[in-house]
């Protein structure tokens, strides 16, 4: 039964499909430009490219509300606590793309104040070349994304991440079982004691009467 | 027209010279370039600034040298280059020089003169260790205040790379800026003290 239920199925691949539909089609980038980069960004979005042919419609200016934390431009060793903390405030599902050679790999700043490449901080999902990196190299970066979200199997990801919480939910019912018992144990025999003090009660009863 | 530039230079290294024991920098092959005894270069500066014949009343810029690897230098390892500039005289522009041995790193500021030369000494401080006497607020301006040593000393590996831990702490600064312009505050912000998972892998801790 439960391996039965532990292999894909027409139903979870079905909700795969609709999850991932909707994910690869709404991806809100959230700019964290820093350089140039940034400026391609922006010609990007509006209207001669247009990101938003492709779903990303709204560039959200908060960590809260964004899928993807697009990082264009050179991130200095002051700046990288925050970039980190601005990840972890980003929701799951969150994916990052490092835009153009400052973010992928510190570029050509070989020197004490530049971080040589973000992914020495946070996890990164799609490196693009360039400096900086034309739009056209950004939509591919953006199908590239598109394609790792189609791949994904959101009910997999669901299973690993509620088997903890099944597991500890098993071991509470567990216990919670074994409590009623002893509970149930204590009851019954107080019960006992209390019927036979009530018999021993009849029986003196009884005695004096006869008497 | 060129005649009387070369004129004002010669004018202004000669009562350098005269005046505050300066003397002329050779190496300075397009302009006027004056090396100033450390003890005069605040009296300097307020004649350049001040008197009638020079009203220097803008400062250009205000740079640190370090001769560590420098070749054929003789003398002191550090210096401190002032650029200054006439707005009322245009065309008129001087450059001092003062020399800081590695003993005794203060410079006396020239803040009350010139009011940007606050953040420029500031950077000098920041990226040479160059400690400027009278500086009214004498921070890290660039690096991190967990950054230790000065990057642009040549002893300094450029390659070196520190890993930081926190964001800077600049709240205290803008409230005391507001109180200065009259407004009041009400509740003091306290930083919010990293806790120990936060610290990036290397940062250095005090």
């Amino acid at each position: 039964m439960s391996n039965e239920a532990e292999k894909p199925n027409f139903i979870t691949t079905s909700l795969d499909f609709l999850v991932n539909w909707g994910r690869t089609n709404s991806l809100w980038p959230f700019p964290y430009g820093t350089a140039c980069c940034a400026i391609e960004f922006m010609s990007t979005e509006v209207g001669r490219y247009d990101l938003s042919r492709i779903g990303s419609e709204y560039v959200r200016f908060t960590p809260r509300q964004s899928d993807v934390l697009l990082v264009a431009g050179t991130i200095s060793y002051k700046q990288a606590p925050i970039l980190k903390r601005m990840y972890e405030q980003m929701a799951e599902p969150r994916w990052v793309i490092a835009m153009g050679a400052c973010a992928s790999s510190g570029g050509f700043y070989d020197c004490y104040c530049t971080v040589p490449g973000i992914d020495h901080i946070i996890p990164v999902d799609v490196y693009i070349g360039g400096c900086p990196s034309r739009p056209e190299a950004f939509f591919e970066a953006m199908f590239d994304l598109q394609k790792k979200i189609k791949d994904e199997s959101y009910m997999k990801q669901r299973a690993e991440r509620v088997k903890d919480q099944l597991e500890m939910i098993k071991a509470k019912t567990e216990q919670a079982k074994a409590e009623a018992r002893e509970f149930a144990r204590e009851k019954r025999e107080e019960l006992k004691e209390f019927v036979a003090e009530k018999e021993q009660k009849l029986v003196k009863k009884a005695q004096f009467w006869k008497e | 027209m060129e005649a009387n530039e070369m004129t004002f230079a010669e004018t202004v290294v000669s009562v350098l010279t005269s005046k505050f024991g300066g003397t002329k920098d050779n190496a300075a092959k397009w302009d006027a370039c004056v090396v100033v005894p450390k003890e005069y270069l605040h009296n300097a500066v307020e004649f350049l600034k001040n008197d009638a014949s020079m009203q220097m009343d803008m400062l250009l810029d205000l740079a640190g040298i370090d001769y560590l690897t420098y070749p054929n230098h003789e003398g002191p390892r550090f210096a401190v280059s002032y650029a200054f500039k006439s707005t009322k005289n245009p065309g008129r522009r001087v450059r001092l020089k003062v020399l800081v041995s590695e003993a005794d790193l203060n410079v006396p500021t020239i803040t009350d003169l010139y009011a940007s030369a606050n953040w420029l000494e500031r950077e000098v401080y920041d990226q040479f260790g160059l400690v400027f006497t009278g500086h009214p607020d004498l921070r890290r301006i660039l690096n991190h205040v967990e950054f230790v040593g000065h990057p642009l000393r040549k002893d300094y590996p450029a390659q070196k790379r520190q890993w930081l831990s926190t964001t800077d702490f600049l709240v205290p600064e803008l409230e005391k800026r507001l109180e200065d312009k009259g407004y009041k505050v009400i509740q003091r912000s306290k930083e919010i003290m990293p806790v120990e998972e936060e610290y990036l892998e290397g940062s250095i801790r005090e």
